[in-house]
């Protein structure tokens, strides 16, 4: 049998699986939470700097986001809306755990406080990276990472966090000035 | 760090518009980003959409029933000040309403209710329920700059339910309600009740 593409739930939009979601289909929302797993994922491990964190982070975001559903103003962008759940997940885990490091407190920029099996398996160059972002601000990280890792534009970030333009700006320049420490190590 | 080194990782400047002293630095800086994109995670590990799901169904079946059982149960509410208030200037307005022959349908039919929030760090609250869709169409004010945001909506009697949103972001629920509400999703969302003066 010829396969119908329209009954084929990979090509159907996100307005329309949301709309499906809102109507109770549980196949609607898990096609929204396989679209957007990577890039929730993504965000979340490298501000969490941990593999199992940033895993109950996402799930609490797309449970979040199931509860809240309704509350999706633009469901073309259910994308954007979801990365501004998961990133406030993020932030309410960092708040909850306070582990900043100031990077000028880090010995050579080598892991020494965390899970032995995740730095086992991270590079040298991974690792460095993993422990330089760790020692930014929440909010530098967040911005650094969406400009520069997930490849946002400011206009999109602004639009996605409610933060005005400038402002990212400078959160973006102040994190790289922190990084510079790495540029030099990276360098090296 | 130079200002122009930043508008070019910005994508605000173009590497020949950087003087020859700056391109090696910009360089050295597309390296590490390229870097730090490459060492990032490809995505989520296997499983985790089946993870999640499994979690929404847990979630679900922990409901709460819905808001007709809810409205039903009998039960014992907290009844803030300010609900009272509003109660008050309710049925002011109703027996005012009463006393007036020939008032229009729609006043007739609405009643002026007080919300109240403490939201000392907000810079905008804005009030969303059922009786806004969900959308933030109605904006709270602090003229004083204590903190406290009120503004007053005309509702239809009946049961809504509303939240707050700080700052365009976070959607929080009254502390102060005189009741609760679950979704049919676990999630909470405030009551408030409003009835004409015979309580119909």
């Amino acid at each position: 049998m010829k396969p119908d593409a329209r009954s084929d739930i990979r090509h159907v939009s996100d307005a329309e699986l949301v709309v499906q979601a809102l109507r109770g289909s549980e196949r609607a929302f898990g096609e929204i939470v396989r679209r957007y797993q990577d890039l929730l994922y993504r965000h979340a491990e490298r501000m969490t700097g941990r593999r199992d964190d940033a895993e109950d982070v996402v799930q609490s975001a797309f449970i979040k986001a199931h509860r809240n559903l309704r509350k999706c103003r633009d469901p073309e962008r259910v994308g954007a809306w979801l990365f501004r759940i998961g990133a406030n997940a993020c932030k309410d885990f960092l708040k909850s755990q306070r582990t900043t490091v100031p990077v000028e407190k880090m010995p050579g920029l080598v892991a020494t406080d965390g899970d032995p099996e995740r730095e086992a398996e991270l590079g040298s160059v991974r690792n460095e990276i993993e422990q330089a972002l760790r020692s930014l601000p929440v909010e530098q990280r967040e911005a650094f990472l969406m400009k520069h890792v997930e490849g946002w534009s400011y206009t999109e970030m602004s639009e996605t966090l409610d933060v005005s333009v400038p402002a990212l700006k400078m959160r973006v320049h102040r994190a790289r000035e922190e990084l510079q420490v790495l540029l030099q190590s990276y360098g090296s | 760090m130079d200002s122009r080194l930043q508008a070019y990782l910005d994508g605000d400047l173009p590497l020949e518009g950087l003087p020859a002293e700056l391109r090696a630095r910009a360089e050295e800086w597309d390296g590490l980003l390229e870097e730090i994109r490459v060492t990032a995670p490809a995505g989520a590990p296997l499983g985790l959409d089946t993870r999640v799901l499994a979690a929404l169904e847990a979630d679900r079946a922990s409901a709460q029933p819905g808001w007709l059982v809810w409205l039903l149960r009998p039960r014992m509410v907290p009844v803030p000040p300010a609900a009272v208030l509003a109660a008050a200037a309710a049925i002011i307005l109703v027996l005012g309403l009463v006393g007036l022959p020939g008032g229009g349908a729609i006043a007739e039919s609405r009643i002026y209710v007080q919300f109240v929030v403490d939201a000392p760090a907000a810079e905008t609250v804005h009030l969303v329920g059922d009786f806004t869709e969900w959308q933030p169409t109605v904006e709270l004010e602090d003229a004083d700059g204590d903190g406290v945001w009120s503004g007053r909506v005309p509702l239809l009697p009946g049961v809504h339910e509303y939240m707050f949103v700080i700052d365009g972001a976070d959607w929080i629920t009254d502390p102060n309600a005189a009741g609760y509400q679950h979704d049919g999703f676990g999630q909470q969302n405030a009551i408030v009740a409003v009835s004409t003066l015979n309580g119909t």
